[in-house]
């Protein structure tokens, strides 16, 4: 609380013990100290209805005192005060609004650390100054003004709440944030040789538990850092590949290096290909083979040839996989184990698709079915091969397909 | 205390691979790089290392005559050195230990046989 509002308080107090000894104008000279304090102080309002409160119940009575002593002699005469009977409401209600000003919400811990203090109050509105009406309708206008000072109050709260509840929030999120980017930063530079041994591996951990950082995150964030610090191992050796015996083997090497299983390189595939070839690369080639786990010497071929090629075992999996990479070519075999699509079943489901009907697509089929397919129709951008393939001609076809491929798309421009 | 590794290549980009592939072996071998056969003459003598890789090809002084420098004195002919080289004839391979070199590798290399020869050579 600054100095302003400090003194406001003390003015207030002061106005608290004035209204008790019954001097208002002494209570209205401190609440006007208050205000000058502290223009925005929400409780100025609700002190200066109490005072006006006190003062009408105070000339009430005095009338009522006179009234006793002298008589009128018209005892049919209508009660100027017909509510005199009945307790004031605001004898109930100054109870809760007294403790307003010891209550003045204090900076709660959090606030000196967060910019809460700062937070404005709700705008008070102005209010007119109170009117010489007649007491019944004084009293009702106090109800109201107080419920509203009461309602206005709850509101501050409320968002005051609000406000912390928010502000520990983005503290922790930012917390959080820091934690992990020096967790992060402490792992790139373990990582970026390969993978920690024990002794660094144990000395990350405990670092993450001093930073309070949730297992799951450390999991995730180890994972996240072994991949990236993998794959900035491999474009940097195969800019360098010119001077590598082999390229697989010298990417083998640095899978078992960076302790890259073969489930996350797969995962990963499709990025790290594309860092492999992306200065020679012609474009993503979903491969549909039931011979994903066995040995295909189709792939580095297609690989060495530019092309980031993704796996499909089945063409069921070809279809949960397409919409995510968004192949240039499709090679697909013909037969799949009993239960899944066939190639031409593939075919015919993609040709429905008006998103990837156009896509360049091969099928590599067994002689028996050459005939089945030389006699079906095929589009231009489609077409088939005889296994065993041959390498070269493959490439020939393909280029071709993707060469219309190419004019199909530069015709709608 | 590590080992010493010189490296006598004048190609940037052969010597950053040895670099990189050094780095992520583990061996722990601290890497002395020289650009010429003149320049490895010297900081053999200064730093006396544990093993030696040349480059046969090199300006100002090639391997050829670095290396019986070095296996003339008695503070580095010691010194294991495998010759490293671009020319695969079986001749040049025979010429290379007749000059006191312990192996002959030719490039292009492969990490894990470079790894596993450097190996051998520092546990000697």
């Amino acid at each position: 609380m600054g100095p302003d509002k400090t003194a406001a308080k003390q003015c207030l107090l002061s106005a608290d013990r004035f209204l008790k000894e019954s001097r208002f104008q002494d209570a209205r000279t401190e609440i006007e100290k208050a205000k000058k304090f502290d223009p925005s102080n929400v409780y100025v309002l609700a002190f200066l209805d109490r005072i006006n409160y006190f003062e009408a119940q105070q000339k009430k009575e005095a009338q009522v005192s006179a009234a006793k002593a002298h008589p009128s002699p018209a005892p049919a005469a209508p009660s100027p005060q017909p509510h005199a009977a009945t307790p004031p409401p605001h004898a109930a209600i100054p109870q809760p609004v007294k403790p307003i000003v010891p209550n003045v919400p204090k900076p709660a811990p959090a606030t000196t650390e967060v910019p809460l203090a700062s937070a404005p109050p709700p705008p008070v509105k102005p209010k007119e100054a109170p009117e010489p009406v007649a007491p019944a309708r004084s009293e009702h206008r106090g109800v109201e003004t107080t419920l509203e000072e009461m309602k206005r109050q709850i509101e501050m709260l409320t968002h005051s709440l609000e406000q912390e509840k928010k502000a520990r929030e983005d503290m922790s999120k930012q917390q959080l944030q820091s934690t992990v980017l020096q967790l992060r930063t402490s792992m790139e530079k373990a990582w970026a040789t390969g993978a920690p041994n024990e002794q660094e591996e144990e000395a990350l951990h405990k670092l993450a538990i001093s930073l309070s950082i949730p297992e799951n995150v450390e999991l995730s964030l180890r994972r996240e850092v072994k991949l990236k610090m993998y794959s900035t191992a491999v474009k940097e050796v195969i800019s360098k590949r010119q001077l590598l015996r082999s390229s697989s083997s010298t990417l083998e090497w640095l899978r078992k290096v960076y302790q890259v299983s073969m489930e996350e390189y797969l995962e990963y595939e499709t990025k790290f290909l594309l860092d492999l070839v992306a200065d020679q690369y012609k474009g993503t080639l979903l491969y549909v083979t039931p011979n994903v786990k066995t040995k295909d010497e189709l792939i580095p071929r297609l690989k060495a040839a530019g092309y980031a090629v993704v796996l499909s075992g089945t063409p069921e999996e070809a279809l949960e996989k397409i919409e995510k990479i968004n192949p240039n070519i499709i090679l697909c075999h013909t037969e799949f184990s009993p239960g899944s699509l066939s190639g031409v079943k593939f075919l015919h489901l993609l040709r429905a698709s008006a998103k990837f009907n156009f896509i360049p697509f091969l099928l590599l089929c067994e002689s028996p079915e050459v005939s089945q397919l030389k006699s079906s129709e095929l589009r231009q951008h489609e077409g088939f091969l005889k296994k065993p393939v041959d390498v070269d001609e493959l490439m020939i076809a393909m280029n071709e397909k993707l060469a219309r491929f190419r004019d199909y798309v530069s015709s709608l421009s | 205390m590590s080992k010493k590794i010189l490296l006598a290549e004048d190609d940037e980009d052969n010597r950053d691979l040895v670099s990189f592939v050094l780095q992520r072996s583990r061996l722990g071998a601290e890497l002395i790089v020289a650009e010429n056969g003149q320049e490895a003459v010297d900081k053999a003598f200064e730093s006396i290392p544990n093993l030696i890789l040349m480059d046969m090809q090199m300006p100002v002084m090639d391997g050829w005559t670095a290396i019986p420098i070095l296996k003339g004195d008695k503070r580095t002919k010691h010194i294991p050195i495998i010759a490293f080289t671009a020319q695969a004839k079986p001749e040049d391979k025979v010429r290379t230990l007749e000059i006191g070199c312990a192996e002959h590798y030719s490039k292009p290399m492969d990490p894990e046989e470079l790894i596993a020869l450097i190996r051998k050579y520092l546990a000697d």
